[in-house]
């Protein structure tokens, strides 16, 4: 057993109370998963790719709540239209589709790398498309949005982040994960371009593990949870994924283990979050983490660290622009349980065998820093 | 069986061993030793093909200038579908690329992404640009196993 799988049992060990397992949603998730292919005439797990309904994880909320939906649209990565067109086409789309929804979600929630590199021309640009949706909406921001000014054009043009809010029973939180990053820019006389563009860099080295919560926020998000009742469910927004699944790619927040201690008292807590632009699913303790696709682009699953749960996205074919991206769609039924749904504009989602997913391809490599970046 | 013909060769070829010392000395009779300085300098000839190649990988726009070489058109660079190369599989070519629908190398994959998803322009196979790019992709997958043909 690896170093990070060894602590993140432990982890696990730590913060599930006695007697607690893996939440039960997961066995309703392949349940919903074979009575929907049946339903659509399909034979076996291996037909449950719906169109234009996707996927299916249910999350157990607290009795007592409203029925609402919501959408998750994420990871646009829009660049000024003079210079790529696709990338509008796709946000468009998720745009339109979510305002086409009937009835309309309660609200969206945007999830961050709404531009590339954090250029005004890219966040205007995005603000002119999210114009489609009538709904509430409401923004976090990701690093793309952010190392050009260091969220100067973001937090006028929408908001700044941490926010919460209550709807229907739930608690609402909207975290900033991306604006905490060590200063590697002033000793290197970077101008804001370059440092940009270094954060820009998936792979990339000089940013380091710039993803967390920090201590200000986390202090935050205690007081905003201070007076929420422990039984009734919460609802965490976040560019970056709140437990650690591949550092290297910041795919993790460096401070996952203080965002959990702060979450653990609670037992109803799902995470939502993007960057990953790829079907996640978690469980550490009491909290749930889903991963959302991009509608930019896909990417691989990291050499390690794929959650079990997870049901891996099949491999996409790079030449079709709309493989493998898409948008989320969100419901909290009556009874208090919600699906989240991928919007991924093919027909089959998941796939059936590693071959297909990607997840084992890359275990060969060996890590090391970015070689361009050595100077 | 080993045929005559095979046979005759085989004798050749170790009368040939034997002359050139192999069994009885280093292995690299035909040539000096290499000293660490060479070793080093090969090395270094390959890493700094390795940097250029992940300049490139990653969109740098001195180094394609550099190079006479525009791998995308629209911002994209190799780097963002392959982080770390990922995907990229070099130890499975040569092999059938479903994209292509025919018999593919390494090259030609790299050059179906540049015209493609980058909408960029195709390169020569044999440029310092591909050769770079080539570089860069082994050398991140410098721990794999050869799985010519495996899809």
């Amino acid at each position: 057993m690896s170093d990070r799988e060894h602590l993140r049992r432990e982890m696990d060990r730590v913060l599930r109370a006695p007697g607690e397992r893996p939440d039960g949603s997961i066995s309703l998730t392949r349940r919903t998963f074979l009575h929907k292919s049946l339903l659509q005439g399909a034979a076996g797990a291996a037909a449950y790719g719906l169109f234009p309904t996707l996927s299916m994880i249910d999350l157990a909320f607290a009795q007592g709540g409203q029925g609402f939906r919501f959408a998750w649209v994420s990871d646009t990565h829009l660049y000024p239209k003079s210079l790529n067109t696709r990338f509008v086409e796709k946000a468009t789309r998720a745009f339109k589709d979510v305002q086409a929804m009937s009835p309309p979600p309660d609200f969206l929630i945007f999830g961050g790398d709404l531009g590339q590199l954090g250029d005004p021309v890219e966040l205007q640009l995005g603000a002119d498309l999210l114009q489609e949706i009538k709904v509430k909406k409401v923004f976090i921001p990701g690093e793309h949005d952010w190392y050009l000014d260091m969220g100067a054009t973001w937090n006028r043009m929408f908001g700044k982040a941490p926010w919460t809010f209550d709807h229907k029973g739930v608690r609402i939180v909207g975290l900033d994960t991306v604006s905490h990053a060590e200063d590697f820019w002033t000793s290197r006389k970077m101008t804001a371009k370059e440092r940009m563009g270094h954060m820009a860099t998936l792979d990339g080295t000089l940013g380091g593990a710039w993803a967390a919560v920090g201590a200000e926020q986390l202090k935050w998000l205690n007081t905003a949870l201070n007076d929420w009742p422990k039984d009734k469910p919460v609802l965490v927004f976040s560019h970056n994924p709140l437990y650690e699944y591949y550092p290297p790619w910041n795919f993790w927040v460096r401070d996952w283990r203080e965002v959990n201690e702060t979450l653990k008292p609670f037992a109803n807590v799902t995470n939502i979050h993007g960057h990953v632009h790829q079907p996640l699913y978690n469980e550490i303790g009491k909290l749930r983490s889903i991963g959302m696709l991009a509608t930019s682009w896909p990417w691989p699953y990291a050499p390690e660290g794929v959650p079990v749960l997870t049901r891996a996205m099949i491999r996409v074919d790079p030449g079709e622009p709309f493989d493998g991206v898409g948008w989320g769609l969100l419901t909290t039924s009556a009874n208090a349980r919600t699906d989240a749904e991928y919007k991924m504009w093919r027909k089959e989602v998941f796939a059936t065998t590693q071959v297909d997913s990607g997840t084992g391809d890359n275990d060969n490599q060996i890590l090391s820093p970015r070689i361009a970046d050595r100077i | 069986m080993v045929s005559a013909k095979l046979h005759e060769s085989l004798i050749a070829v170790a009368l040939l061993a034997l002359l050139l010392g192999f069994g009885a000395g280093p292995a690299r009779a035909h040539k000096e030793a290499h000293t660490a300085e060479q070793l080093k300098a090969f090395e270094d000839v390959f890493m700094e093909q390795v940097k250029i190649g992940d300049l490139l990988f990653h969109g740098d726009p001195g180094t394609q200038k550099s190079l006479g070489v525009q791998l995308s058109k629209t911002g994209m660079a190799c780097a963002m579908c392959h982080p770390y190369t990922s995907d990229t599989h070099p130890y499975q070519f040569p092999k059938f690329q479903e994209q292509m629908n025919a018999f593919a190398t390494l090259r030609d994959m790299i050059n179906w992404c540049i015209e493609k998803p980058n909408e960029g322009e195709k390169i020569d196979a044999n440029s310092d640009a591909m050769k770079a790019l080539e570089a860069y992709i082994y050398w991140s997958n410098r721990n794999s196993k050869l799985e010519p043909g495996v899809h």
